[in-house]
């Protein structure tokens, strides 16, 4: 009875634009047990709903928003909700987790999951209110910003949530993000598919209880988990300088900060976009997921040359409109990162496009009458016009509203070579060259380069955590399983919703008491990792059945060139190690030399049908 | 022993987690529903979070009382408490609470009670943005 007792919403909705009918489907709990709830939900409906063969940006593909299990719960940090579609960057799966308030709202309207079909005539919006639905005209809102849209409907609907496109998604910016009170469901471009769905926004007002299975107990966890959260040692750093606080030690005791289109791995020029700089300046206080009790959030004021706020900056955008793309003005890169929110696209993507093109412009590639400015490393007035071209798609910002895979493919004489992307999502600030599991995870994750489906990172980086230990970052040795553990583990955070800043203090075990707590039911380790196991496997037949080949999967041209300065000088990933590697994964996750999930392990995990 | 005692709000410091409206429902209700909270945060802009929350007569004249027909909204060792018995949710105390910090849900009202002197949202409060005042 984990269903009827417990945190569930208890049902699926099913809404398509294009007829605007709804359609509402119980969930069981044989249904709930396997697969959790977030992830787990988005895994089953991606393979179910979503044909492989859709176009991106065409009405055949589906937009899928699931909240985590333990979103509407008092579960600390376990208010994430994650947004699926198949991805116009990558071709292939795509997915977002955000720590918005729109999944609460989902759950509280009484869903567990919402599937969004069909493309909407005229520029709409989704509002439901408990059990009622309604596509409304949104063409008032279209060319309006993220948080015009999201204060207009308020305006109008009241007490809504909502979750909203701003015009990166409208002109269909391939890395177009889905906003929702200044929290994203960020890479991959899920809000370009909100955009061609002609869906402006989901505003979301719930006013259902959300019941847990046993109060009592749950208060008392609340308690425990709370004083845990408070007392660790991650509180007052994330308090006090957000997820940019070991900037300083990425930067020169691991040399893997990388800097200018990665052709370094340490920022000399980084004082000022270093957050023991600009957050005693310009943080005024921290911000917060829906159910955190360890912020890590900024609400920054910009003050000088620019004027503006944002939640931020946090620690890959500080990396990709700043060290990426030569940029020390901590100013000019708050008011890229503003932008970016207001227009709704992935700083890491921008970020990422912007420094290809500067590495172009420098090495000849491209000219200024092609830019139509100047374009140089460290320029960072021009990274906050580039992020306007971008997102208006004006100029040169059409062909980098591409990403640089098919910019490079565009742009020709040989511009793939400075193309930094792995299966065409630009990667994360994290120098693999010297972090070499790390290097691997970029090319297993299911969305492309991406540090959070593994979150290897803190593992590789400090030799330790979890079952592991000793782990050499410099060594391409026994990355394999280390990668598909990570994975596994890190797929039960987003099927629960729990945020993964919290993986040192929650572990695993945390969760037997959690879901006993709000569920009813208690699961060990062992069974949650093969829930885990089951949800990884899941993204990756979705890739497969969209094409997904061995053969795609590689790191970039400059991995290949040594890191030339820093800690880590001279490390890089050779082509042998990058192989082996990916073998080595194979083989820990039970697939065949190709890649391709066996049927024993399919039947293993139960999930057999959906490879037919 | 709660004459004069009340939850001061600090917005400066509200991050905008929610958790206090959690905890709140949790604590008095078993459930987890904003609805039922008797503190609610308004998010006013990217850098701006508001708590509201009752203050038992510190800014206000308890008009909450005085305008309740129905003996529903009665004081009691210096605070106002709902007797959920006789209230009929007609709206009367949340248009008279001249700070906002009465809410009406599913034709009951919902407010500050100081949980038995155990505050829970000022005990869960991470950022320290809620204190017990006495």
């Amino acid at each position: 009875m984990v269903v009827e007792e417990g945190c569930y919403g208890g049902k699926i909705l099913t809404i398509d634009l294009s007829t605007k009918e709804g359609k509402r489907q119980k969930i069981g709990d044989s249904f709930a047990l396997k697969y959790l709830g977030g992830d787990g939900f988005g895994a089953y409906f991606m393979n179910t709903v979503v044909s492989p063969k859709a176009d991106a940006l065409g009405d055949e593909n589906a937009i899928i928003l699931a909240p985590g299990l333990f979103v509407g719960t008092p579960v600390p940090t376990g208010g994430k909700t994650s947004f699926f579609a198949k991805s116009p960057l990558t071709g292939g799966w795509g997915e977002g987790v955000m720590g918005g308030r729109i999944g609460f709202a989902l759950k509280q309207a009484g869903y567990d999951c919402l599937i969004i079909t069909g493309k909407a005539e005229k520029p709409s919006y989704l509002h439901i209110c408990d059990d009622e639905v309604k596509v409304k005209s949104a063409e008032h809102l279209w060319g309006k910003s993220t948080r015009e849209t999201s204060e207009e409907i308020k305006k109008d609907e009241g007490s809504v949530i909502v979750a909203t496109i701003g015009i990166g998604g409208e002109n269909l910016v391939r890395y177009a993000v889905i906003d929702c009170e200044e929290r994203q469901a960020g890479r991959g471009g899920l809000g370009a598919v909100m955009g061609s769905k002609n869906l402006k926004a989901i505003a979301i007002e719930g006013n259902k209880d959300i019941k847990v299975a046993d109060p009592e107990k749950m208060m008392s966890l609340l308690d425990k988990w709370y004083n845990e959260m408070i007392n660790h040692p991650s509180f007052e750093a994330d308090g006090k300088y957000g997820t940019g606080e070991f900037l300083e030690w990425m930067n020169t005791e691991r040399g893997t900060f990388p800097t200018r289109n990665w052709r370094e791995g340490v920022f000399d020029e980084r004082k000022e976009i270093d957050p023991y700089y600009w957050a005693p300046r310009y943080a005024i206080k921290n911000k917060a997921c829906i159910q955190c009790t360890k912020p890590c959030g900024k609400a920054f004021v910009i003050k000088g040359s620019y004027e503006g706020m944002l939640d931020g900056v946090e620690y890959e955008t500080l990396f990709a409109l700043g060290s990426n793309c030569g940029n020390a003005s901590i100013e000019a890169l708050a008011k890229a990162n503003e932008l970016c929110d207001l227009y709704g696209i992935d700083t890491i993507s921008a970020g990422g496009a912007i420094g290809f093109a500067m590495d172009l412009y420098e090495n000849g590639i491209l000219s200024k009458e092609e830019v139509g400015m100047e374009l140089h490393f460290g320029d960072g007035d021009a990274v906050v016009s580039m992020v306007e071209k971008i997102a208006r798609r004006e100029g040169i910002g059409d062909i980098l509203a591409e990403g640089v895979k098919k910019a490079a493919e565009k742009i020709g004489k040989g511009a793939d070579k400075y193309a930094v992307h792995v299966r065409g999502m630009e990667p994360p600030a994290y120098d693999v060259r010297a972090i070499k599991g790390m290097g691997l995870a970029f090319m297993t994750s299911p969305r492309g380069a991406c540090h959070l489906r593994s979150g290897a990172y803190a593992l590789e980086l400090t030799g330790k955590f979890w079952k592991y230990e000793g782990v050499d970052r410099l060594s391409a040795e026994n990355k394999g399983k280390e990668i598909a553990d990570m994975e596994n583990f890190m797929a039960v955070y987003d099927a629960l919703g729990v945020c993964k800043f919290s993986r040192s203090i929650f572990l695993l075990e945390a969760f037997g008491d959690l879901l006993e707590a709000t569920i009813g039911k208690r699961m060990g380790e062992d069974e949650l990792l093969i829930i885990g196991e089951r949800i990884c496997n899941l993204k990756h037949i979705f890739n497969i059945k969209c094409g997904w080949k061995k053969e795609d999967v590689k790191l970039p041209a400059k991995i290949r060139e040594p890191i030339p300065e820093g800690v880590s000088k001279g490390s890089f990933i050779s082509e042998k190690e990058e192989k082996k590697m990916l073998q080595d994964y194979f083989m820990a996750r039970g697939w065949d030399k190709k890649g391709l999930p066996t049927k024993e392990k399919l039947k293993e995990l139960e999930i057999e049908e959906f490879m037919q | 022993m709660h004459d004069s005692m009340y939850v001061k709000v600090i917005p400066e410091k509200c991050c905008g987690c929610m958790v206090c409206e959690i905890v709140c429902s949790m604590y008095h209700w078993d459930v987890v529903n904003p609805n039922r909270s008797a503190i609610r945060v308004e998010k006013k802009s990217v850098v701006e979070d508001i708590q509201h929350v009752c203050t038992h007569g510190k800014e206000c004249n308890f008009e909450c009382v005085d305008a309740c027909k129905f003996e529903a909204m009665i004081k009691k060792n210096g605070m106002a408490v709902v007797d959920y018995e006789k209230c009929t949710g007609c709206k009367a105390c949340e248009k008279a609470c001249p700070i906002h910090a009465v809410w009406i849900f599913e034709k009951k009202a919902y407010k500050c009670d100081l949980c038995n002197g155990e505050t829970m949202c000022v005990k869960h409060c991470s950022q320290n943005a809620l204190e017990i005042v006495r």
